[in-house]
């Protein structure tokens, strides 16, 4: 009888232990340049998607199917650079042996991954980068919040021409494929309605002296100046064009912080500047959800959250819907179909324009609206929504490759 | 027209200024010494950062804090040389070469782990902008033009005029021979690279309040450096002084009228120029 007590007892302990969820680690890996001049991006990103982290972990962790996942990362810098960004990923992927990786704020390090990562075992959550062949090489495995510059950059074309500029000046960076891609979509939409491009200057990555370019340009006389790069050169851009008496409208595409523009330049070099980007994070256009994160990442960090932050926040929520949705956190195929049929996380910051209702198109790319902002007071102010178009551009991504 | 002109030739030389300053510090090394210092553009990062850190935490006025940076460049020069080239002195010049790499990286490592990732701009109150016929002069490039030529003409009267210009001469000439006339080489050795070092904590720190400075740009720095030896010639003070000029004034030239993605080709085809035409240098056999 005591034979029979002890082992019902043991028999009852048994059954009981799979309704205990159990409390297990998924280890993230985390690729994003946390030194160099993509630092400006990547520094940022890699804060959101900790406080994101922080903030499932707290609230249960990712429930899927009985057990409860925390999530921890394994983080590396890859300076934004592609031979480095390629080191990281197969770091990542062979030696800690992750699945699931975060990160990439910029287009050289997103884009050497996306080259190859479509034959490995891992799926990539690209927040900031945007060059437009990480999602149109069409990888099953790659899905990004940021839409590509492309699709900005031929709306911010049309808007510049209804502003009245019939000639306009270009100063861009040289050899990074978002700002290029851009670039060459604006030119385009701004000839096409009837614009004239007086000249296209550059520089390169370490540049920080543009006044050769800005006298050049300020010569030829045109109506406007379009200024496009990371944040760091296109403020020094402004600061110059400013000190070089260039008075014509000045529009742009870095989408910086105004922090960000004020350790280069002054406020008054900045009054009545435009970038034209992604409506990305902006608290007072987003709501309450927003504000919330502003005051949860200050509160954090003790400064504002970049407009980029949101991408790379919204994606850790992605993974966590997609993961619970699947039951899995092992079966890469499932999670991958899951992730395909989506709809938009609930705590998602930015607001996505769905294709389909879902929240990825096809080739893992999704669409947010683009705006145009003017420095007004120190601050990026909104003032109108771009004339751009999701479900025409996501029907173009199809039939590219590069 | 004539007035782009006049504002390119302005842009050019603040810039070359600059790289003059990079220039005088890599010649005197090579001249003496016959090393190819390639830490000298993260010395002067170091000093930037310092010149920052001096400003913007202990709250020292911008001049104090140039000529305290400038000084513990000198101090710095004075250690590498100890430290790291000294003990080499009569070894194969591969030595100082890999040396001088290695420097390099311990440096610009040193820097990120001690001043952060971020790039770094010191603050100054020069916002002011003049313009003279059409010509605008921002007031911090005067500025730069300025505290570069006074430096640029302090070092070539030391060179010139004293007698520890003289010594330094004299082992540029000859090592030996200056050794047997009572010179102590060793001596000079170290005055050479605290006086280079303190000059490119100079230029860092006029980089710091004109541009940037961030991890990346020193590379940048000593390849235009070396490029302004070439064009002056090897060792030559007054090639490095005309070199620079003449590599900031090309750039910005080249950027106006050629085009701005050709900017650092069509500096290099000069240089390229050189060593086919001239391959001694600009200003080479002049005073040393």
């Amino acid at each position: 009888m005591k034979k029979l007590l002890t082992f019902s007892i043991a028999a009852a302990m048994l059954a009981a232990v799979p309704a205990i969820a159990a409390e297990k680690t998924l280890s993230v890996g985390y690729s994003d340049a946390l030194s160099g001049g993509g630092a400006v991006y990547g520094v940022p990103q890699k804060k959101a998607i900790d406080l994101a982290i922080e903030e499932i972990n707290s609230a249960g962790g990712i429930k899927v199917g009985a057990d409860n996942y925390k999530i921890k990362t394994i983080e590396y810098d890859d300076k934004a650079d592609s031979t480095e960004a390629t080191n990281v990923a197969r770091k990542l992927i062979d030696r800690d042996g992750v699945q699931f990786i975060l990160g990439y704020c910029c287009s050289a390090s997103g884009g050497a991954m996306a080259s190859f990562i479509g034959k490995e075992d891992a799926i990539v959550l690209v927040g900031t980068a945007g060059a437009r062949s990480i999602t149109s090489l069409g990888n099953k495995n790659v899905f990004r919040t940021r839409p590509p510059g492309d699709y900005t950059g031929a709306a911010a074309g049309r808007f510049i021409a209804e502003q009245g500029v019939k000639t306009l000046g270009i100063l861009s960076v040289r050899d990074v494929a978002l700002f290029t891609q851009y670039r060459d979509a604006l030119i385009k939409a701004f000839e096409e309605a009837g614009g004239k491009v007086v000249a296209l200057e550059t520089f390169g990555g370490h540049d920080r002296d543009m006044t050769a370019q800005l006298t050049k340009l300020r010569g030829l006389n045109p109506d406007a100046l379009f200024i496009s790069g990371y944040v760091e050169q296109v403020a020094f851009s402004h600061r110059q064009a400013a000190e070089l008496g260039i008075k014509v409208k000045r529009f742009g595409f870095s989408g910086g912080s105004p922090e960000q523009f004020l350790k280069v330049a002054t406020n008054e070099q900045m009054e009545g500047v435009w970038d034209l980007l992604a409506v990305e994070f902006n608290a007072d256009i987003l709501g309450p959800k927003a504000k919330a994160f502003v005051d949860n990442y200050k509160k954090k960090y003790g400064e504002n959250p970049t407009p980029n932050t949101a991408y790379a926040y919204d994606q850790v929520y992605v993974l966590r819907d997609a993961l619970q949705a699947a039951g899995t956190v092992t079966d890469l195929k499932k999670i991958q179909d899951t992730l395909r049929n989506l709809p938009v996380p609930k705590e998602a910051l930015l607001k996505y324009l769905p294709i389909d209702g879902k929240m990825f198109d096809g080739k893992g790319q999704a669409y947010i609206s683009n705006g145009a902002f003017q420095w007004t007071n120190g601050n990026w102010k909104f003032v109108a929504e771009l004339p751009s178009d999701a479900v025409a551009y996501s029907n173009f991504l199809k039939t590219v490759r590069d | 027209m004539i007035i782009d002109f006049l504002q390119q030739i302005f842009n050019g030389l603040v810039v070359g200024s600059i790289y003059t300053l990079i220039a005088l510090g890599l010649t005197t090394i090579f001249g003496i010494l016959g090393i190819a210092h390639f830490a000298h553009g993260s010395v002067a990062m170091f000093g930037g950062y310092l010149a920052f850190f001096l400003i913007s935490t202990l709250g020292l006025g911008l001049l104090p804090s140039f000529i305290l940076a400038m000084l513990c460049g000198a101090l710095l020069g004075v250690v590498l040389e100890r430290v790291a080239y000294y003990p080499v002195r009569n070894a194969p010049p591969i030595n100082s070469f890999i040396i001088a790499l290695g420097l390099t990286l311990i440096i610009e490592k040193t820097n990120l782990l001690a001043f952060g990732v971020d790039q770094v701009i010191i603050p100054t109150p020069f916002n002011r902008v003049f313009s003279v016929g059409g010509v605008t002069m921002p007031e911090l490039r005067i500025y730069v033009l300025l505290t570069a030529a006074v430096l640029v003409g302090g070092m070539t009267l030391l060179i010139q005029r004293t007698w520890i210009g003289k010594a330094v001469r004299a082992v540029a000439q000859n090592r030996p021979t200056a050794a047997l006339m009572g010179i102590n080489v060793n001596s000079v050795s170290m005055f050479v690279f605290a006086l280079s070092s303190a000059l490119g904590v100079a230029a860092g720190v006029l980089i710091g309040a004109l541009f940037a400075v961030a991890p990346g740009v020193s590379e940048g720095l000593v390849v235009k450096g070396f490029a302004v030896l070439i064009l002056g010639g090897l060792g030559s003070i007054p090639g490095a002084i005309v070199g620079g000029m003449v590599l900031g004034v090309t750039e910005a030239f080249a950027a106006a009228f050629i085009s701005s993605g050709y900017k650092d080709v069509i500096s290099f085809l000069l240089m390229i120029a050189v060593l086919l035409v001239r391959p001694e240098g600009l200003m080479r056999g002049k005073a040393r």
